[in-house]
């Protein structure tokens, strides 16, 4: 179980770190006055400097208000569907690098849907299909928007 | 009054036949988006502004308005018929819409709902109409200095009154700034904040931004909570609507105070959700049916939602007058409008008054149209809930990075989009606000923009920002609401009694 103390300590601390690259990132284009007004470095510097002090607010609050944040931020019971609904996820996106977004689509969904909500193949293939030819009627066809594709549309020679 | 002549111009343009099915298009994509979860307003918004980049800035607006008009409506619907809210503006609404439709007054609730929401659009609207006009005229006057006033007002008064812990708003206003330098400096045009990565060269769109951390975010919270799916079933017919209309000015008190609440929230940029929460909130301390609220009493319906309805609609004020948008979704259209190279802001009456009232026309016609479709689709809607989260899940996963995608035709949105999500949904469940993340990737350049200008003019002296009563009210009203919270507690330490 993840506290929710733990949780607010990680993410304070990850948005001062933020803040912080801001900071460093913004040096390099000057934060002073120059020739044409203030440098480009300027605002991002101190934006990044108004995340890091405000992050560092809130780890303190934290850390006084300590008894207040023992609730579960994420339990052993809700890490489970959390991670079989987010890690499909991640895959699709890499999938839609290699083979493009419409064959993703219909794996992506193809698998979600005989792997874990046990749907027989003859319901789920259907939809898995549909779904990204509608998306490619809607998208090109309608709107002329391009999708990312791969190797089989190239091969169809979409 | 020129507001009216300029009005009928308006309709003139609103009123053609391409734009009343973009009306009735946006209004059923809205619902779409309303009734589902993770997807809202600002999502659906932003999914379908790349859609549009091609067309014409006023068919353009007319679409996004439409839909987000729609998302008001569908998010009600859930609120009442399954105690989901399919907005979080809608929340307040399942207090006592849940237990009427429990009670078998599916149909009451749901009639009261519409014709408050809708009420309160018209009110949002004639606001509109009576005052652009003047605050444009007003804020013409308005030079570098004066605008940095106003962004810094509308971020202060997200720490003083956003409810949200102020630090945490903070940290979030901050971060979107910081998200919104990173690219293309527009004064000098370096390169900033990439670290030679050339993918960051281009900046981080607002868009994807919004897509991750309120779409994907807001899924995995959903799957996490748990979704139970307890529907009920309603048919709408003519003669319950109609008699329901009848009970309307019964609620004449309910419908004026609420109204009042979400115009004054929506011009501010407190937003529908807090409108909609103080709203019910009033109406329960005020209301001489007070102790009945929560178990299925009409004016806990007709109260959070007239000012959900009031806010979203007045929230176009400040964006169209003065380029200030007052929610999350209204900050994603006034990114539409600068990306259709329109420049928000009072010059936009006078360069375009065709595009601002034919939007204003739109949003009387597409609220009358919102009502008769919601009335007349619910069933339709309330029938795609009860597919399986397994399967729309997964599909509203797609739509969401295939939106991110046709942002720009950008591979690397993809992670930005799943970065975001990520961020959505820790920023969600550790009470972060979003919005203002939102609003500052928007107007952060332009705030940026007046901030430098604002020095130049004055060669780096920052009394500018207290050079004359204007710009001078405008910065003490903002650090007011800024310190509100350390002032607040200050009254009540000193308030308590020494022992």
């Amino acid at each position: 179980m993840i506290t929710r103390y733990a949780a607010e300590l990680a993410t304070a601390g990850t948005t001062a770190a933020l803040g912080i690259v801001t900071m460093i990132g913004a040096t390099e284009y000057g934060i002073g006055w120059g020739k044409s007004g203030p440098e480009p470095g300027t605002f991002p510097f101190y934006t990044g400097l108004i995340v890091a002090l405000a992050s560092a607010g809130i780890v303190a609050q934290t850390v006084v208000a300590r008894g207040k944040f023992t609730t579960p931020f994420l339990t052993a019971a809700q890490l489970r569907p959390v991670l079989a609904f987010s890690l499909p996820i991640v895959a699709f996106v890499i999938a839609s690098l290699v083979l493009g977004l419409y064959v993703a689509t219909a794996l992506y969904l193809l698998a979600t849907m005989v792997f874990q909500a046990k749907y027989r193949l003859r319901v789920a293939l259907p939809i898995a299909v549909a779904v990204p030819i509608g998306l490619y009627l809607l998208l090109e066809k309608a709107f002329q928007v391009s999708l990312l594709k791969g190797p089989l549309e190239g091969m169809l020679g979409l | 009054m020129d507001g009216i002549a300029s009005l009928l111009h308006g309709f003139g343009v609103a009123l053609t036949a391409y734009h009343v099915m973009l009306m009735v298009i946006g209004v059923m994509l809205g619902l779409l988006v309303g009734v589902l979860p993770g997807l809202g307003a600002p999502n659906g918004v932003s999914l379908l502004l790349p859609l549009t980049f091609t067309m014409d800035p006023v068919a353009a607006i007319i679409l996004l308005t439409s839909t987000y008009w729609g998302a008001l409506f569908g998010g009600s619907t859930t609120s009442i018929l399954f105690n989901i809210p399919g907005e979080p503006s809608s929340v307040a609404t399942t207090f006592d819409g849940y237990p009427m439709a429990k009670q078998g007054r599916a149909t009451e609730a749901l009639s009261y709902a519409f014709l408050s929401a809708g009420f309160g659009a018209l009110l949002g609207v004639v606001l509109i109409t009576l005052l652009s006009g003047w605050v444009a005229r007003f804020a013409l006057k308005f030079s570098s200095p004066e605008y940095f006033a106003v962004y810094f007002l509308a971020f202060a008064s997200f720490i003083g009154l956003g409810g949200a812990s102020p630090l945490k708003t903070i940290v979030s206003i901050g971060l979107g700034f910081s998200l919104a330098a990173v690219g293309m400096d527009s004064i000098s045009g370096s390169l900033r904040l990439s670290y030679g990565f050339d993918s960051l060269v281009p900046g981080i769109s607002f868009l994807v931004a919004v897509i991750g951390l309120f779409g994907l975010g807001e899924l995995v919270v959903t799957i996490e909570e748990g979704l139970k799916i307890d529907g009920i079933r309603a048919r709408l017919s003519l003669r319950d609507v109609l008699r329901t209309a009848a009970d309307m000015p019964r609620h004449w008190l309910a419908l004026l105070r609420s109204g009042a609440i979400g115009c004054w929230m929506g011009i501010t940029p407190g937003g529908p959700t807090a409108a909609s929460f103080m709203s019910y909130g009033l109406a329960k301390r005020f209301s001489r049916k007070g102790a009945r609220f929560g178990q299925g009493e009409p004016e806990g319906v007709i109260s959070p939602e007239t000012a959900d309805h009031a806010a979203g609609t007045s929230a176009m004020l400040p964006m169209l007058a003065l380029g200030v948008p007052g929610s999350a979704t209204s900050a994603v259209m006034l990114g539409g409008l600068m990306i259709w190279g329109l420049n928000p802001g009072p010059m936009l009456f006078i360069e375009r008054p065709d595009f601002v009232w034919g939007l204003i026309a739109s949003m009387y016609l597409a609220n009358v149209v919102a009502v008769v479709l919601v009335l007349t689709t619910v069933p339709m809607f309330a029938a795609i809930l009860r597919t399986p989260f397994a399967v729309i899940g997964p599909i509203i996963v797609v739509v969401c990075f295939v939106g991110a995608y046709t942002v720009a035709s950008r591979e690397f949105d993809l992670w930005l989009a799943l970065a975001f999500g990520v961020v959505g949904y820790i920023f969600k469940k550790l009470d972060y606000p979003i919005a203002p993340m939102v609003l500052a990737m928007v107007i952060g350049d332009k705030a940026e923009d007046a901030f430098r200008q604002s020095l130049i003019m004055s060669k780096g002296s920052p009394a500018i920002f207290w050079a004359n009563p204007l710009v001078t009210t405008l910065m003490s009203l903002g650090l007011l609401l800024l310190l509100w919270p350390l002032i607040a507690r200050l009254v009540a330490v000193a308030r308590r009694p020494i022992p």
